[in-house]
């Protein structure tokens, strides 16, 4: 359960329990994270380039 | 039985109202809610009458499955010739209303005629009566259903009603019940207004008996586990249809400034996220364990205090993205305010956007807008507006006549900037890098629309096999592919047919969930609450004889292929932004032809989109109209 | 231990499917008016209230029935009518102080809850978890450790400016 959907490359993969943010390790993509529930992450929106 | 169920016909002219049995046989071909709409509809409708005339009929339907204890069993359908498009006119509405109408021994009510004065109906446990609605007159949709519980003496009386935008004949006007709840599209509540009638109250203590009601209640709790175990319901739990938001948003699929960019920039603050800091609580409709609608409370701000439900992702959008307000407080007042006066939200966003956008290109100015600056971001400007429509009043005034009209008066142009098919305005999505998304919101019977057909799953790039399993032939994983596409939206538009028919929430069917009730799971349904007995192709059958029989009646009305029209925009503009898989797309004309072609021939109708003889045929649909009921 | 059928209203999403199923159940009818529970709303104001038969320790109902028809179910302490005593008084009904009692208007009999012989059909279907089946401590632990958040809040917040 603990992984998201790339929004770019559209391949699956796990995020740290709890963590804020993550890339992803195919296209690179770094997006926020957020927890509807303890144990599912979902993408929240971009890690904005200028941070 | 639902067979005791029965539909009423009431005259609003000389104030008969007569009851029948709703026959098994149409059961069998429409199933009920929108199936049984469409049918009555079809039949009864003089050809190319004016919506707002008196000639008009308003349809109100229970889904088949109404009642059942899973799936937000309590949707109910209404219907009539639509005053935004003079397509089908047709709005799906939850909360508790039609439970309690069936619970008042009636699954359909057909509306004719219009009231001297205005009037509402109440519907009681086998009777309906007419009763003056002078005192509700100019009330807004909160009051009218309080003041109506308070005549009745019963807290416990559900309505449909409609607010001040439906008493002027807003062509867009809804019908809302409860807090949340309307039926937005297609202006169902500019067609009450049009005949006098305030509102729908019921209010029943009678049964309503299943086939297997031991078997029925195990299998309903499947079902609410099905549902309830998928990513999609478990996220929707805790934010509601704004987590969208996050993807769209984030891609780069979402409209801003009217149609100039599909990205918003600063748009942290409409995350859903947010919404934890005013929200008090989730709530659902009946039957529901998903419970999507915010209840959420505004402290301060010159609105305050404010306490309402919502909002959905499209007000989202409407109030947000693409008047290019950044702020999740303005959404929540404009959701309000919208609620209230009972206008349906994505067609007011969407005016409001165009209006926009033809102020910043100049095509109309201060003198055209009675002295408003229609400048990008301007809560104050569009709360205005949205005031202004509701009463009619000033530039609104314009607006409130929807696009077709609005486009006529205006002219200079306007049309290109204009976001609509058959008239009404599009969801806030940007579809140029999805063609078969693109194809939905063209085909849909109702105009623009993202729940007539959109096969919303294409975003999440499934592995071909399942796609397979799914739609029963091969399909393109890549959602920027056009091959395919046309099987996907042709499939849908079936399953969102049988589920508006069987009363059930889209939410939980195939729509945003890949792994949640479908075909299948229906025929057990519908056999374990009935007895009667389909196959799944048989399901899918209904469902193409419901959308065939829209379809014929949008022929009659003269609409054809060329208004399954994509707005130029979309083959001439590029998407400026987001991310690489959505950045410079735009639809290919070609490509977009073709899928339309291939969508003709799965629904079995010529390149004209006419059905063909044989399809007809084997719908049944030759005998059109039989007046069976 | 018995369990107790303990409301949480501050969950309640309003959907009413406890009064659904528990009629379907009882009754084989779906029809909320011959439930034994019902969700009292404040539509206007967003709240929802499930109100059901709170299985008193000291229950009114047995002590006003003339007929000794009410009686507790050792096994899971619902208090349950035994329809073959009762005359149709209604008695009950009116010196409840929690509206715990309901009259079948079809059938003229009085309807409560019987916790379903140990296994509440509602809580079964309760998704939020406003109905939940639980024994007594738990419910106690259960308040007095969401009491107790507001203090470790606050001792958080002094913790975190020291």
């Amino acid at each position: 359960m603990s992984e998201v959907r790339c929004l770019n490359c559209l391949k699956r993969f796990s995020v740290n329990a709890g963590a804020d943010e993550a890339a992803c390790p195919y296209c690179k993509t770094r997006y926020r994270i957020s927890w509807p529930r303890q144990d599912q992450p979902k993408i929240r929106g971009l890690v904005e380039k200028s941070r | 039985m639902v067979w005791k169920r029965r539909i009423a016909y009431i005259n609003l002219t000389t104030g008969k109202i007569i009851s029948k049995p709703i026959p098994k046989q149409l059961r069998q071909l429409y199933l009920g809610g929108r199936g049984i709409n469409m049918y009555l509809l079809y039949n009864h409708l003089t050809p190319e009458v004016d919506p707002l005339s008196s000639e008009n009929i308003l349809l109100v339907g229970t889904g088949l499955l109404c009642g059942i204890p899973a799936l937000g069993s309590g949707r109910c359908d209404i219907a009539a010739k639509s005053p935004v498009t003079g397509a089908i006119g047709d709005s799906n509405i939850g909360g508790f209303f039609a439970p309690e109408l069936r619970l008042a021994g009636f699954d359909h009510l057909m509306i004719s005629g219009k009231a001297e004065k205005p009037v509402y109906l109440l519907a009681n446990d086998g009777n309906i009566e007419i009763h003056d609605a002078n005192h509700l007159w100019g009330k807004d949709t909160f009051e009218t259903q309080d003041m109506i519980r308070d005549d009745v003496k019963d807290e416990e009386v559900k309505s449909l009603v409609i607010g001040v935008a439906g008493e002027n004949m807003v062509r867009f006007a809804n019908v809302r019940t409860g807090m949340k709840n309307s039926a937005g599209r297609t202006g169902m509540g500019c067609v009450m207004g049009s005949k006098n009638l305030k509102a729908i109250a019921a209010r029943g203590t009678m049964d309503i008996e299943f086939s297997h009601p031991d078997e029925l209640l195990d299998y309903c709790k499947q079902m609410n586990d099905m549902i309830t175990e998928t990513r999609w319901a478990r996220a929707q739990s805790k934010w509601g249809t704004l987590i969208i938001y996050s993807n769209t948003n984030t891609t780069g699929l979402i409209r801003t400034r009217n149609f100039q960019l599909n990205r918003l920039e600063k748009g942290e603050d409409l995350e859903p996220e947010n919404m934890d800091r005013y929200t008090i609580g989730m709530s659902g409709c009946y039957g529901c364990s998903v419970h999507c609608r915010h209840r959420y409370v505004l402290k301060e701000g010159s609105y305050a205090p404010i306490f309402a439900e919502g909002p959905e992702y499209t007000s989202l959008g409407a109030f947000g993205t693409m008047v290019d307000c950044n702020k999740m407080e303005t959404v929540l007042v404009a959701n309000h305010l919208v609620n209230k006066y009972g206008l349906d939200t994505l067609e007011t966003g969407g005016l409001i956007a165009w209006a926009m956008e033809l102020y910043e290109k100049g095509i109309i100015d201060e003198k055209d807008t009675a002295g408003l600056k229609l400048e990008w971001g301007n809560e104050e400007i569009l709360f205005q507006l949205i005031t202004q429509i509701a009463h009619r009043e000033g530039f609104g005034n314009i607006l409130a006549d929807g696009f077709n009209t609005a486009i006529s008066k205006i002219g200079k142009g306007s049309e290109y900037y204009a976001i609509q098919i058959k008239g009404m305005s599009s969801l806030h999505s940007d579809e140029r890098p999805t063609p078969s998304l693109a194809l939905g919101i063209c085909t849909s019977t109702r105009g623009a629309d993202h729940l007539r057909g959109r096969p919303a799953i294409d975003l999440y790039g499934l592995p071909q096999e399942m796609l397979q399993e799914i739609y029963g032939a091969p399909v393109s994983s890549d959602y920027t592919a056009y091959e395919g596409k046309s099987r996907m939206v042709w499939w849908q538009e079936l399953l969102y047919a049988v589920t508006d028919a069987i009363g059930t929430c889209k939410f939980q069917t195939v729509f945003c969930a890949v792994h949640a009730p479908k075909w299948t799971e229906f025929k057990n349904l519908i056999q374990l609450a009935t007895d009667m007995k389909f196959t799944e192709s048989e399901l899918m059958d209904v469902g193409e004889r419901i959308y065939t029989i829209e379809r014929m009646f949008n022929l009659r009305e003269g609409f054809s292929r060329k208004d399954d029209a994509l707005p130029e925009r979309y083959f001439k503009e590029s998407t400026p932004t987001g991310l690489p898989i959505a950045k410079g797309k735009k639809i290919d004309r070609n490509g977009f032809e073709k899928m339309l072609d291939e969508y003709y021939v799965l629904h079995g109708w010529d390149h004209n989109g006419s059905p063909k003889k044989e399809t007809l045929e084997r719908l049944g649909l030759d005998k059109e109209p039989s007046h069976i009921v | 231990m018995q369990k107790i059928l303990f409301i949480d209203p501050e969950k309640c999403s309003g959907c009413r499917l406890c009064e659904s199923v528990c009629s379907l159940h009882h009754e084989k009818v779906c029809n909320p008016t011959r439930a034994r529970i019902h969700v009292v709303k404040w539509e206007t104001s967003g709240l929802y209230v499930p109100m059901v038969c709170q299985q008193c320790e000291n229950p009114i109902c047995e002590v006003v029935c003339p007929m000794r028809a009410i009686k507790k179910d050792e096994k899971t302490g619902a208090m349950l009518i035994d329809y073959d005593l009762c005359v149709g008084c209604r008695l009950c009904m009116m010196f409840c102080p929690l509206g715990g009692i309901n009259l079948d208007a079809k059938s003229g009999k009085v309807l409560k809850c019987d916790l379903c012989n140990g296994e509440p059909r509602c809580v079964q279907y309760c998704e939020p978890q406003a109905l939940q089946y639980l024994n007594a401590t738990t419910i106690n632990l259960k308040k007095r450790r969401k009491a107790a958040e507001k203090y470790s809040e606050l001792m958080k917040k002094m913790l975190a400016t020291v």
